[in-house]
């Protein structure tokens, strides 16, 4: 059994390290006050996890405990529970909620802290304070305990407050993580609003919601009609006053210095989200460093993401839920093994195996652990991804591989972030993004196996070749010693610059290799790959490139033969450049090292539109296959987002024009949204498979569901619903559906450039007509 | 992508702005019928639907955008949009949306008109 469960968090609370927030705090007392008067309000608040919900929720407890009653009316009482730490039982649930209530309405009326928990005894001293009817109350309790009856307990606990209530005040609940109410056991999901709503609606026990993911709990909020009765506060980052206010509060209590001129934009960077910037300024202090300009500070950033802070989460995390050090030794140990070993976790027998302890302190462990969502396999935790930080987390991990389950949907939320943040950065102008695209399909192309180290090496390619024109040289044929084994691409990662942002991350283009067949860490290669913007790259430009690979490399545990360094020329170097680059052991090309050898190798040259992209047709050119992507998601609500943020990415590389890529996402989007509601399909997942070939897009969206009927039912015309199938013919260029009892798949194409444009009609293989039905 | 709700309004003259923020999907098309509903029992008779920060759109977000339509000209209101993109104008136009509400590319504009100015 857990005592005062929730005194975690409001003792972490520290009320001078809260800025902010003023508004929020000013409606959210308000309603609480007006709760008096029976006109309180209640409110829901979300946004994703460590935006500061709690922070707001502890503060407002505090502002309303120490602000006194007034005009002989009730005082609220703030009560603050989070469903965080709860026990998946109802019964203990009822029998927390029931510890916490009694004390913190002890403590509220100025009682002195109880020394054991004692139900009773807390109950006469409320007697004292004119609570009348507790011990009434709380015998009905251990009657429902004792026969195990779980929701009569629980409605039992959850009536206290209002049973119990005295003259002088009058609850207000804070109640934190409530999105975990959904995980009772044997208690339908939104049981607890259930309960409750009677209270809610009184207006007189104004309610505060909160939690990171609001689907679930609106979703019951209006099963309960209590929509309505709810105002939705979304929390978002600090305003930039604010977070500049907690800057210099930060960084005077740790006696840190961060430039004034890079205060706002470090704001930015970590989406003024308060606890960032305190784990930004402990780092500097940790590392006792100086902050010199952007580059340290974005490093620093970097470092505390990656390697620093991520610990710390861990450890606090850890720490929190474990206070027992063995305890939290195995639990520590066990997620390892599961996260990083890509342990099958398939049953709860397995787990406990895993962690070496008695079913009962391993079951405590696991249902710890599954609280904050650790070990899903469905990584539902990934909806939050809008919070920069998380998404260079997610990242991080999923380098690594850490997540290895579900990397798909990993991958997708990564892509998710990178274009959600891409909308407000944009990447420099000019045709750079034109230039990274040449650089990626060259990317993809190239065996670099087979490239030739002289080739990559502008300065020795100057040395051995100035002045005497290009055609003389054979590459890679004179003499088999400065042919190099070099790399096989196994992963590239591309578009640093424009969506990460800042210098630390700013390369074109990172891939992974390995030296030989094996796939070992020993043997792993990583390229960085810049394109230089400038017309003429000068030493600086170089020192600045080496030092972001060092970083690259000491982030990676790289040996220093390990990463290759690559930059490529637009137009020209200085010679001084040209050493620099010689010395640190990076490969400058030009283009037209690279034109060359795309001829000598019979590629298409990229700048110069394609022959067979002109003439149109159908099958990719012989020898080059499509490149193919998959993604399997759940169906659930917005999921069909991250299959259009992918289709976006995958747009991407054949560089389509803006309205070509909006038009493929709105089609995907209604493919997804059309199997989601109509297959009735058992496993609730559909495949997406993106086919990119120079003439065209292929999507097929597919589903293991009954089959589908295309047209509008009666119901759908009366909800102006049915539209789907009619926008998707009109967004792309081709449809055909194969739909029967195994599944429907819907193949979309979207020709690129000029091919053959417009919708084929008539193509047979199975395809369903559509429905007369369907129109305007 | 839970936090799409982004539903902000304000209110220039008589003609209630409503800002169709994120991802008009079956959430926020709820939330926008509902702005326009409570505009018009509060007895407001204009609403301009601004769809410059609208990222997304599928069409049971539209089928609610119709439904609204419907009942501004049950309730003989006046509506607009205003910076609709191209592909979102596409759709309004393939869904007929267009028929019966004009567009137009700047807010102003949109408002003038409402007002009875062009």
């Amino acid at each position: 059994m857990r005592l005062f469960g929730t005194m975690g968090a409001e003792a972490s609370f520290r009320e001078e390290d809260f800025f902010g927030r003023e508004e929020e705090l000013s409606s959210l007392s308000r309603a609480a006050v007006e709760g008096a008067r029976g006109i309180g309000s209640s409110f829901m608040i979300y946004g994703p996890p460590n935006v500061g919900k709690t922070s707001l929720l502890l503060k407002l407890a505090h502002d309303l405990r120490s602000s006194g009653g007034g005009g002989g009316l009730p005082r609220p009482f703030p009560f603050y529970f989070s469903f965080s730490q709860i026990l998946s039982h109802p019964l203990a649930l009822s029998q927390h909620f029931l510890q916490e209530f009694l004390w913190q309405l002890l403590r509220f009326l100025g009682d002195s802290q109880p020394a054991a928990f004692d139900p009773e005894g807390m109950c006469d001293r409320l007697a004292g304070y004119g609570f009348t009817g507790c011990r009434e109350i709380l015998a009905a309790h251990g009657k429902y305990t004792a026969s195990g009856d779980g929701l009569s307990a629980l409605v039992n606990a959850l009536s206290f407050p209002f049973a119990s209530e005295g003259d002088l005040v009058y609850p207000v609940f804070l109640f934190d993580d409530f999105q975990y109410t959904g995980k009772l056991q044997g208690v339908a999901d939104g049981a607890m609003l259930s309960i409750l709503r009677p209270y809610i609606k009184s207006g007189h026990y104004p309610m505060v919601l909160s939690g990171s993911s609001p689907g679930r709990v609106t979703a019951a909020l209006k099963r309960e009609g209590l929509f309505g009765t709810f105002q939705m506060l979304e929390l978002v980052g600090l305003a930039p006053e604010a977070s500049l206010r907690l800057w210099g509060y930060l960084c005077d209590r740790r006696r840190v210095r961060i430039p004034e001129s890079l205060l706002p934009g470090a704001s930015e960077r970590l989406g003024r989200i308060p606890v960032y910037q305190r784990m930004l300024v402990e780092e500097i202090f940790f590392r006792n460093v100086e902050v010199a300009d952007a580059v340290s500070l974005e490093n620093l950033y970097a470092l505390s993401v990656t390697e620093g802070k991520l610990n710390r989460y861990w450890r606090e995390f850890f720490e929190n839920t474990f206070p027992e050090r063995q305890q939290r030794g195995r639990a520590i140990r066990f997620l390892k093994r599961v996260l990083c070993d890509r342990f099958p976790l398939d049953t709860v027998e397995g787990a406990l195996s895993l962690l070496g302890t008695s079913p009962e302190e391993g079951e405590a462990i696991l249902s710890a652990l599954e609280f904050k969502g650790l070990m899903k396999a469905d990584l539902e935790q990934l909806a939050f991804i809008g919070d920069p930080v998380l998404g260079d987390f997610l990242y991080w991990a999923f380098e690594r591989g850490v997540l290895g389950k579900g990397a798909s949907q990993v991958a997708a939320s990564i892509v998710q972030t990178r274009l959600s943040r891409a909308a407000v950065e944009q990447g420099p102008g000019g045709d750079h993004p034109r230039r990274v695209a040449v650089v990626k399909e060259l990317m993809r192309k190239w065996d670099l196996r087979e490239v030739p180290l002289l080739l990559l090496d502008f300065g020795k390619f100057r040395e051995k070749f100035g002045g005497k024109g290009l055609l003389e040289v054979v590459i890679g044929m004179e003499r088999e010693m400065i042919r190099v084994r070099l790399p096989k691409i196994s992963s590239v990662s591309t578009g640093y610059r424009a969506h990460r942002g800042g210098p630390r991350f700013d390369f074109d283009l990172v891939a992974y290799g390995f030296l030989e067949e094996e796939f070992s860490e020993e043997n792993l290669v990583v390229w960085a790959v810049d394109v230089v913007p400038e017309r003429n790259l000068a030493a600086h430009g170089v020192e600045h490139f080496e030092n972001r690979c060092r970083l690259l490399a000491l982030e990676k545990g790289l040996p220093a033969d390990r990463l290759r360094k690559w930059m490529l020329l637009h137009e020209t170097a200085d010679p001084a450049a040209v050493d620099l680059a010689s010395q640190y052991g990076i490969h400058l090309s030009h283009p037209t090292q690279l034109r060359l050898f795309l001829n000598l190798y019979g590629l298409e040259e990229l700048e110069r539109e394609p022959e067979a992209q002109r003439t149109g047709g159908g099958a990719p050119p012989r020898g080059e296959k499509p490149l193919e992507y998959e993604l399997v998601l759940p169906m659930k609500a917005d999921s069909e987002v991250v299959a259009a943020r992918v289709a976006e990415e995958v747009a991407a590389f054949a560089s389509v024009d803006s309205d070509t890529v909006d038009r493929i996402k709105m089609a995907i989007i209604e493919a997804c949204i059309n199997a989601f509601e109509h297959s009735a399909s058992e496993s609730g997942k559909v495949r997406l498979r993106y086919l990119l070939s120079p003439e065209k897009i292929e999507l097929f969206v597919q589903d293991d569901g009954r089959g589908f009927h295309a047209g509008k039912t009666p119901e759908e015309s009366k909800r102006n619903r049915g539209w789907g199938l009619k926008l998707i013919r009109e967004l792309v260029d081709d449809v055909e559906i194969v739909t029967g009892q195994e599944g429907t798949v819907v193949r979309m194409v979207k020709f690129l450039e000029s091919g053959p444009g417009g919708p084929a009609p008539g193509q047979g293989n199975g395809a369903e007509p559509a429905a007369p039905g369907e129109g305007e | 992508m839970t936090g799409n709700l982004t539903i902000r309004t304000r209110e220039e003259g008589e003609t209630l702005v409503v800002y169709v923020a994120g991802y008009l999907n079956s959430l926020l098309g709820e939330e926008v019928e509902k702005v326009v509903r409570e505009q018009f029992d509060a007895g407001g008779r204009r609403v301009l639907l601004h769809f410059g920060d609208t990222r997304l759109v599928n069409s049971i977000g539209i089928s609610f955008i119709i439904g609204v339509v419907e009942k501004v000209m049950e309730r003989e209101g006046r509506m607009a949009f205003c910076e609709v993109s191209r592909i979102n104008r596409d759709l309004f136009q393939v869904t007929g949306l267009s028929k019966y509400v004009r567009s137009f590319d700047r807010e102003k504009e949109a408002l003038e008109y409402l007002a009875g100015g062009l």
